[in-house]
């Protein structure tokens, strides 16, 4: 069986906004100027932790140029977080009253006529501390003596989370070995391209209107009307071009806030873009976590039992955090079965950068725990890694005990192509290594923590008496080719060409409300409603057709190429540009108007579907440098139907580069609460000539929730790859590397500490 | 110091710009001129977005002072298509799906133009080379590699 | 023999098996409750977590078990 074959769907299409971005004519947050604006800085808080005494703005306010600052006092002072419906969780004033937490928190912000004269005006802004006492590692942060970060949280504990099926101890029982380790797994920068930008403009009509690089509009329309005390519907948002996010981008930001509340004070324009030091500071981050996992299994590789504790680092807020705790322990279980399984994720706050949401979204850190300690299982009992993964990976119709239903799943395929394509590569030289791992990822969430009344996501299409379309979605373009995703769709479902649509996204003026980029949720939710809107519009112009044509009733009428046609009799039929003039004219002149609309209602429990893949990565270490070298990478990957054929090879190697620098590459080290190295010299990406050959093998399944049978593509592809490259490491060199990332130091000390070991053993 | 006159071509059309001595070349091309498709990605001459081309040399415009561009022919992703039809690299970057949020896209076009005009019959590592300094975070590389590789096999002619 | 959730009041075989429900739901009601008991949650939670041993499921299903009568 192979893929269905479409018209436009899963062909080679080129991404709709792309003569846009190479032709330099796409603008973005970054590049908006509009009449009389001023310019925005931050001040920030050299302290980790700190009372705000007071501020005296009066020098900064002397200097010529500049119109205002702002501090926490001039503003309503609300506490807000993404998920507005856990009042607890929403725990951040983006400019604070009383105290500040974390090194790089704004706490005043100017705007004037010039960057530079803002940034000099900070230089002039007083501000009172007094430190308080810091702490920076959950560990720590957990202990009786430890400073409480915010009152009234007992042990900075900011969440906990727990997952549980089966019964656990006796599931133990009945294990044959059990092995337990302890990892530590790194934060990671989200380093878009484009840091983040607002520019707010208030009139004096009391609407404000915010160009804002964001992953989803409509979260920064609520989430600003909520803490300026607006009506959403006064709140215009604008994302036309957004770039990059990642997961960073979808919270309220001090750029969208701090541009709002000085544009609300002096009725014009203003822009806050981060430096890229501030994005590096001052941006949320993937949260580090600790991990203790235990686990048991027979003799025979069949898993029985894991236990897994995990403390996160989370930073002075919340943020996404608390979806992040749980999505991280709730993925450690995939893609396998557990006769018992339990998770106890605790969220700590600390005096650090707040970590929140970033692509894999706890997957990642939960893979390199789980599947580089199934390698070394396998390698303590003589077992073959691939034998033990298909011998307890999911299949299509099982149900993970209470938290998801699995539709669809071609883990098994994905796990048989790698394997034969590790065996093709024979014998390795010595000092490589070829690592795997098998990950599963989900379609969106079902939870509605933002607590929206619109469905999560909507599409409305509408016919022009030339047969063109005009799309308007929510779903938010940012960079992961969304618009060209719903373009295909809709195109597809309609019987035309992706030429002949239009899509309309980034501006909650004149496109519904939608969730946004964020859970791998796009592609199957906003295509769900892209899709069903398609299709009330074709089957309100065919309506007109089947009049038009009069066939006997048992014919169906269909549109291929924009040629209207009886299916049985394709050469029977109409042009498409015909009967739209036609149904126009019937209709008095009036569009054909379709809608869509999706909202998963517990389809799948925590997910209406989920991906799967395996993935290998082709590594060598120099033992003298302890350096690594990816040779290359390889990806079975399971996303249902394939849609964008470009796309999905983008975001393929994108992920594969993305989480190959979370590997070994990217670290975050902090001292006393600094961020050492905030600049992009001392912050390594991976860079063109590092970046190995990411092949893709898509496995063949469908998924009945998914348009089309698809599902997501993307960020389940950033969970595998440290754990493969860890256990490629393993297997090159016999050391089991429990801390990310996989720097060249880490490897020398553990080859050390190997050379050690074996010399005592003898 | 005094504001000074600053003469040169950008896109082949001849400017005259009234700056301080101390304006970067990416803030001229940017805030004065409104040639808004460079980009700016860091403070330490680090991503390469806003790459241009400086007498047919690539440049990180972010570098250099614009006065030191007096008398030259400066090049950015704005002066690639010529009447509306797109060179060569652009149109192989839209056939390879070179880019995905576009941010990096102009500085990448602009460090593939320059090397393309010198490059014969490069190599893949010599490819991934000439685009070392600059930064993607969406695309991995390896489609914007493909992209520069099928212009130098001569995939793609001028229109 | 079944035990009861002094807080929800939903059933289990042993009081160990409630006091690793009453720990994995922490919502308010089974916090409260323990919290009634004298104890603080977060401190059994944390010492169970970061000592070894089950010394925290121990101290609660001892509790859970006083209560059934009341129950």
């Amino acid at each position: 069986m192979s893929h269905a074959k479409y018209s436009v769907i899963n062909t080679h299409v080129h991404n709709i906004d792309g003569v846009a971005k190479v032709t330099g004519r796409a603008t973005y947050t970054f590049d908006v100027n509009l009449p009389g604006m001023l310019h925005g800085k931050i001040l920030r808080s050299p302290h980790p932790h700190a009372k705000i005494l007071s501020i005296d703005t009066t020098r900064a306010l002397e200097l010529p140029g500049v119109k205002i600052v702002v501090t926490g006092k001039d503003t309503l002072g609300i506490k807000q977080g993404i998920w507005r419906r856990y009042e607890e969780l929403c725990d951040e004033q983006v400019l604070p009253l009383e105290k500040v937490r974390y090194i790089g928190e704004p706490v005043a912000a100017v705007a004037a006529i010039t960057e530079e004269i803002a940034e000099a005006a900070l230089d002039l802004i007083d501000v009172e501390y007094e430190v308080l006492p810091a702490v920076y590692e959950p560990l720590e942060a957990i202990k009786k003596e430890a400073p409480t970060i915010h009152e009234g949280v007992e042990r900075n504990v900011n969440v906990t989370r727990h997952i549980e099926w089966g019964d656990v101890d006796e599931a133990f029982e009945e294990a044959d070995y059990i092995r337990e380790d302890w990892f530590k797994c790194s934060g990671q920068a989200h380093m878009c391209m484009e840091t983040r930008a607002a520019v707010s403009s208030f009139t004096p009509e009391g609407k404000l209107t915010c160009w804002a690089s964001t992953q989803s509009a409509y979260y920064t329309q609520g989430l600003l009307a909520g803490v300026l005390g607006l009506r959403e519907g006064d709140v215009r948002v604008l994302a036309p071009y957004v770039g990059g996010g990642f997961g960073g981008k979808f919270e309220l930001d001090a750029a969208m806030f701090c541009s709002a509340v000085m544009s609300m004070k002096l009725f014009k324009p203003v822009k806050v873009v981060f430096s890229r030091e501030e994005d590096f500071i001052a941006s949320k981050r993937r949260t580090p976590m600790f991990y203790y996992v235990r686990t048991g299994i027979k003799k025979d590789g069949t898993f029985c039992a894991r236990e897994s504790r995990m403390f996160s680092n989370g930073g002075a807020y919340t943020g996404m955090g608390a979806t992040a705790l749980y999505l991280s322990g709730f993925f450690h279980s995939f893609p396998y079965k557990w006769r018992g399984y339990r998770y106890d994720g605790y969220r700590v706050y600390t005096n650090t950068l707040p970590s929140t949401s970033m692509r894999g979204f706890g997957a990642p850190q939960a893979m390199f725990c789980s599947e580089q300690q199934i390698d070394w299982i396998c390698a303590d009992l003589g077992l073959d890694p691939f034998e033990v993964r298909r011998k307890n990976g999911h299949t299509e119709g099982y149900e993970v005990p209470g938290q998801a239903f699995i539709a669809s799943c071609g883990l098994e395929q994905c796990i048989n192509e790698i394997e034969k394509w590790v065996k093709s590569k024979g014998k390795l030289p010595a000092n490589r290594g070829i690592g795997i791992s098998s990950c599963g990822f989900m379609s969106g969430g079902i939870f509605n923590w933002f607590d929206s009344p619109y469905s999560f996501s909507s599409a409305v299409v509408t016919i022009n008496v030339d047969g063109t379309v005009e799309l308007h979605v929510g779903c938010q373009d940012i960079g992961q080719g969304s618009n060209t995703t719903m373009a295909i769709i809709a195109a597809e479902t309609l019987g035309v060409k992706v030429e002949d649509i239009r899509v309309h996204s980034g501006d909650t003026a004149h496109c519904p409300a939608d969730l946004g980029a964020w859970g791998s949720r796009q592609t199957l939710m906003a295509g769900n409603a892209v899709k069903m809107a398609c299709e009330d519009a074709k089957k309100q112009l065919l309506e007109f057709a089947y009049a038009e044509m009069g066939i006997n009733i048992v014919y169906d009428l269909d549109i291929k190429d924009r040629w209207v046609h009886i299916v049985a009799r394709p050469e029977r039929g109409l042009k498409y540009e015909e009967l739209v003039k036609k149904a126009l004219r019937a209709k008095d002149g009036q569009r054909i108007m379709g809608r869509g609309y999706y909202t998963p209602h517990r389809k799948g429990m925590i997910s209406p579907a989920y991906s799967y893949m395996m993935q290998a990565v082709d590594a060598e270490v120099d033992p003298e440098t302890g350096k690594i070298k990816i040779h290359e990478v390889m990806t079975a990957h399971d996303c249902g139907q394939p849609i964008n054929q470009l796309g999905l090879i983008g975001q393929l190697e994108g992920a594969a580069s993305m989480a190959l620098g979370y590997a070994y590459l990217e670290d975050m080290p902090m001292e006393d609460g600094k961020l050492m190295n905030p600049n992009l010299v001392d912050y390594k990406v991976i860079k063109a000539p590092e970046m190995p050959e990411a092949g893709i093998i898509e496995i063949d399944t469908y998924e009945p929730e998914g348009p089309y049978g698809a599902k997501e593509a993307g960020e389940g592809l950033t969970n595998p790859t440290a754990a493969a490259l860890g256990n490629a490491i393993y297997h090159a060199m016999g050391i089991q590397m429990k801390e990310l990332p996989i720097t060249p130091e880490r490897v020398l000390k553990a080859l050390r500490e190997k050379k050690e070991q074996e010399a005592q053993k003898k | 110091m005094e504001k000074q006159v600053l003469r040169f071509k950008v896109n082949g059309d001849e400017y005259e710009v009234f700056i301080h001595p101390k304006t970067l070349l990416a803030e001229v091309i940017r805030d004065h001129l409104g040639l808004t498709g460079t980009k700016r990605g860091c403070e330490t001459v680090s991503c390469g977005a806003c790459t241009v081309n400086v007498n047919g040399k690539s440049v990180k415009s972010c570098s250099v002072l614009a006065i030191q561009c007096e008398g030259m022919e400066v090049t950015t992703v704005e002066g690639l298509e010529k009447n509306g039809k797109l060179s060569p690299i652009q149109r192989s970057f839209l056939d390879h799906g070179s880019y995905q949020c576009g941010f990096c896209t102009p500085g990448m076009l602009m460090s593939a133009t320059a090397f393309i005009s010198e490059a014969k019959n490069p190599t893949k590592e010599q490819v991934k080379e000439s685009i070392e300094g600059n930064i993607c975070r969406c695309t991995g590389y390896n489609s914007i590699v493909r992209a520069i590789e099928a212009v130098t096999q001569g995939k793609y002619k001028e229109e | 023999m079944s035990f009861k959730c002094p807080a929800c009041k939903k059933e289990w075989p042993n009081s160990k098996q409630v006091a690793r429900h009453m720990f994995g739901t922490g919502d308010k009601a089974h916090r409260g409750w323990i919290e009634s008991q004298g104890y603080s949650y977060i401190e059994l939670l944390l010492a169970q977590t970061t000592e070894p041993g089950n010394k925290s499921y121990e101290v609660l299903a001892e509790l859970i078990e006083k209560a059934q009568d009341k129950l």
